[in-house]
């Protein structure tokens, strides 16, 4: 029965897989810059696991909870014996005020590998577009502050760049955690 | 006018704190605002305006969720039969 039951769940791991695959989020490519301005493209992190946020700095509540999760996330990742790395990485969606100094500033104190990217309003739009990521600054008040409304998504590329998984809110880092090993433990790189 | 700059961590937790104590009176008085001004103000004062914004808006949702948890959904009885 236990045997069934492993087969179904690969089935239905295979059968996401292939879901994700057909919406082919996430394939397009992004040009930004990280927060010692090095250009970054997708190509930067091929052949890495990578859990991606995007976020600002002037987020309320939401982003540092969601990277706090992502660090837990991948620190717990890291103490499994045997398992790759994984890069998190952190795209803002308010790039009129995120440049490179603010980045590094605001993600000191989060995990120490988190990296941040930046960019044009262009290039940025066009990373948001590639994840399908909702993006919409709010009205400014009389100081010129607004809170920019966005999906709350990370999400998990394989070292094949291509899209595994996502998650919400709701999902705990012991469950991301849980998640992320799953996927590397059937993952099987593209053949070329 | 110069661009403030995000608040630092100490500042989003200070901010936090001032709400939470500010929502926990509110939650002993039955949600009457009038009890619980000098909280309010420190809320205020801890916090960058767009952030009560969000922050209020999030409270009004919370009790909204929680009513439609508690007493389930009532359509508008305006709304015309069909």
């Amino acid at each position: 029965w236990l045997y069934l039951r492993r087969q179904k769940e690969r089935q239905l791991r295979a059968r996401r897989l292939g879901h994700l695959r057909a919406l082919a989020l996430g394939q397009g490519d992004f040009q930004l810059r990280d927060t010692g301005g090095t250009p970054r493209s997708k190509s930067a992190f091929l052949g890495r696991w990578v859990l991606l946020y995007f976020g600002f700095t002037h987020c309320p509540d939401v982003c540092p909870e969601e990277l706090e999760k992502l660090g837990r996330a991948v620190e717990l990742l890291e103490r499994e014996p045997g398992l790759p790395p994984v890069q998190p990485l952190f795209v803002t969606v308010d790039p009129e005020r995120d440049d490179a100094a603010a980045l590094a500033r605001y993600l000191r104190d989060f995990h120490p590998r988190l990296v941040g990217l930046t960019g044009t309003p262009e290039q940025v739009r066009a990373a948001a577009a590639a994840f399908r990521v909702y993006v919409s600054a709010g009205p400014r008040d009389a100081d010129g502050d607004y809170v920019v409304d966005h999906s709350v998504i990370t999400f998990l590329v394989d070292p094949d760049g291509l899209l595994r998984d996502f998650y919400g809110r709701s999902r705990t880092a012991e469950e991301v955690a849980r998640s992320v090993k799953g996927h590397m433990e059937t993952y099987e790189p593209l053949p070329p | 006018v110069a661009r403030m700059a995000a608040p630092t961590m100490e500042e989003r937790k200070a901010c936090w704190g001032a709400r939470d104590e500010f929502w926990q009176c509110l939650d002993s008085h039955g949600d009457d605002a009038a009890k619980c001004e000098k909280l309010r103000r420190a809320f205020e004062s801890r916090c960058p305006q767009q952030w009560v914004k969000h922050f209020d808006k999030r409270r009004d949702f919370l009790k909204y969720k929680k009513k439609l948890e508690t007493e389930g959904y009532h359509p508008p009885e305006a709304a015309g039969k069909s």
